[in-house]
């Protein structure tokens, strides 16, 4: 299309890149909290008591079972969900009989009290699964239409990490050559190094989005080769599942869940435990399964114990059998959910991701740092399409933060008894996204950043402190209690709302010594900028300061 | 009718871009799907049918990547349309003669 392969593939990175950048954005940076969704619904959930230490599992086990006979009686299918470093409520789940016509019943999840055993009462809200099922869910649109919407904007983020390889020359040596000292690194280098320090994991998180709705994406080609009963049969293969046994309808006593523990126990050396399913409870059928914390990337069946509850005895599991395409297709699923993760590596996904968001929000304002001194020059002002990329960018680099700030608001100052609460919630965020996107076409570009950017600033370093004034689950006491997922978001809070303040005092120091320096160079060219508009102050050295900024957010 | 096709700028010079946008999008797509059908008649054997047609629908992703960036990288529109066209014939056409081989219909 271009003179040569390189320069087409160019094009092609630049135009893929901006058409869905913005969508992109907002994927990469809910995906990436989604490594903390259930921090973020503890968070969301402060009616839920403070951590409690050192709680044996087989004392937990029976404080949810007991729970359980009196609350869940008669249900055959209950899971009890024990603290882990994710979450540190005990939670127990039940899954209810199908109503009519519908293919599985209603699953319930309850917050246990470990003192007094009792659910605890939270108020109603999305949490963070809301949040994170937003970047493949989306929002107000259909399933159907989210996911092929993703789909799109998946297969060109794949098309733009490919041709951004093919584009940039000499990958590894340009890695080592990063001008940090260079007054201002340009934003080529900022979006390079980006892009390479994380490349195998942007690849990775992109080739897996797509491979999680295979079947769907490319439904033409597996309707062509099989019919229902063959689909299903390849799903099977592909998914296996662990094996249990039916219901026999012959009721039987079972014994007690933490009886059973102990022989987990032995042969996994230590309280690694993760979560107990029941299947067909009180039945002479009856089965529990013993999961621990996942040890393989993409399967261990030493993970799962099953035993009789009847009998108590362990139950030898055929081990899942994956095919090879299936073992790289899980895996690379895996990969992407990070349930594997320990805490030292959720951390690093979560970098990780932030590194994915911001290489896809430098690439968003390189476009418009690289048309900038052409669209100044143009006598009536930049165009259109120039001023809408810029007010996007503004509206979403900076403004979605704020919009997710504002869901965590939202949270804590609507009114508890509120019709349609948790739903508000997310209205609110996307309401004032919609204000923060359409307030930079009313304001100068280099305002518009700096004015985003410190209110950013004021909602994150205010969020602990709303929290402390609405909660008795604020820093000092979570801290106290040494409740770490409590005190780390707090903590991380803070942290973001610094990174915008420092971002916010940089624009602002840049943009006065730009426009001090402006003054001498300018008499020299004085009367151009007088027949020019396009020379505003406020407009030039609009996205140059950023970019310093940018770079120590991230 | 004069009107409207006139209308419709075909003389303009986005057509081109527009057409290639199109070859990428939907000629990708329906090559991609043709290569999955021979990538797993190829394996059939191999690896079982169900096997072959999860990996072939896991490349489909990156014959399609390929796929879009062949079409924007050729000179003119119409190579890269023939080119799409040509390759989805010879897959279509290989898996057919691969099935007769194999005696497996699907």
């Amino acid at each position: 299309m271009k003179d040569n392969f390189r320069q087409s593939m160019k094009w092609l990175h630049t135009w893929v890149g901006l058409i869905v950048g913005w969508m992109l954005f907002f994927m990469f940076l809910t995906g990436t909290l989604g490594y903390f969704y259930q921090e973020i619904t503890r968070w969301m959930e402060p009616e839920r008591p403070f951590i409690v230490h050192n709680i044996s599992n087989e004392k937990l086990i029976d404080t949810a079972q007991r729970y359980l006979n009196k609350h869940a009686a008669g249900i055959d299918e209950w899971d009890i969900y024990l603290p882990n470093s994710r979450d540190q409520n005990l939670r127990v789940g039940w899954r209810h009989e199908p109503e009519p016509g519908k293919k599985r019943g209603q699953y319930i999840t309850k917050v246990l009290d470990i003192t007094t055993g009792e659910k605890v009462e939270s108020r109603a809200t999305g949490g963070g699964r809301l949040l994170y099922r937003m970047h493949y869910r989306l929002h107000y649109l259909s399933t159907d239409i989210s996911y092929w919407l993703v789909g799109f904007c998946s297969m060109l983020m794949l098309l733009a990490v490919i041709t951004g390889v093919v584009i940039h020359k000499k990958i590894f040596s340009d890695f080592f050559t990063f001008r940090a000292k260079k007054v201002l690194p340009g934003w080529l280098d900022i979006h390079n190094v980006l892009s390479v320090i994380a490349l195998p994991f942007h690849f990775m998180i992109t080739y897996s989005g797509l491979l999680f709705f295979l079947f769907t994406y490319m439904v033409l080609s597996s309707n062509l080769q099989t019919n229902e009963d063959e689909y299903s049969a390849m799903r099977k293969e592909i998914y296996p599942r662990t094996a249990h046994l039916e219901k026999a309808n012959q009721a039987a006593d079972m014994l007690d869940i933490s009886t059973l523990y102990q022989q987990v126990k032995t042969a996994w050396q230590g309280d690694e435990l993760s979560y107990v399913e029941m299947f067909a409870a009180n039945d002479v059928n009856a089965q529990v399964l013993f999961v621990r914390h996942e040890t393989d990337i993409t399967y261990n069946p030493a993970d799962e114990v099953m035993i009789s509850a009847v009998t108590g005895e362990v139950i030898t599991q055929q081990p899942k059998e994956y095919t090879a395409a299936g073992m790289i297709h899980n895996g690379f699923i895996s990969l992407h959910e990070g349930q594997f993760a320990g805490a030292i590596a959720r951390w690093i996904y979560f970098f990780t991701g932030l590194i994915g968001t911001a290489m896809i929000a430098s690439g968003l304002i390189l476009w418009t740092t690289k048309r900038k001194p052409q669209q100044m020059k143009k006598p009536n002002g930049p165009d259109f399409g120039y001023r809408l990329v810029e007010q996007l960018n503004i509206g979403t680099i900076v403004g979605l933060p704020i919009a997710i700030a504002l869901y965590f608001y939202a949270n804590r100052l609507l009114p508890l008894d509120m019709v349609g609460r948790a739903a508000w919630e997310a209205h609110v965020m996307f309401i004032s996204w919609a204000i923060l996107l359409s307030y930079p076409a009313f304001r100068p570009a280099a305002k518009a950043w700096s004015e985003q950017l410190q209110l950013a600033a004021l909602v994150y370093l205010a969020l602990p402190l709303v929290n402390a004034l609405t909660t008795d689950k604020h820093l000092f006491n979570s801290l106290s209690k040494q409740d770490w997922n409590l005190a780390g978001f707090d903590l991380t809070l803070l942290l973001v709302g610094s990174c915008f303040a420092f971002a916010a005092y940089k624009v602002k120091a840049l943009q006065v010594s730009n426009n001090s320096s402006k003054r001498p160079s300018t008499q020299s060219s004085k009367q151009r900028v007088k027949q020019g508009k396009a020379q505003l102050p406020a407009t030039s050295g609009s996205l140059l300061p950023v970019q310093q900024a940018h770079k120590e957010q991230c | 009718m004069p009107y409207l096709i006139n209308k419709l700028h075909l003389s303009s010079p986005h057509w081109p871009l527009v057409s290639r946008v199109f070859a990428a999008l939907f000629g990708g797509y329906v090559l991609a799907t043709s290569s999955s059908l021979f990538v797993s008649q190829i394996l059939l054997h191999a690896v079982g049918k169900y096997q072959a047609i999860h990996i072939g629908l896991m490349l489909t992703f990156i014959v399609y990547a390929c796929a879009a960036m062949w079409v924007f990288s050729v000179a003119s529109v119409s190579k890269a349309w023939l080119g799409l066209i040509k390759l989805t014939i010879f897959f279509t056409v290989a898996t057919w003669f691969l099935m007769q081989f194999t005696g497996v219909t699907s």
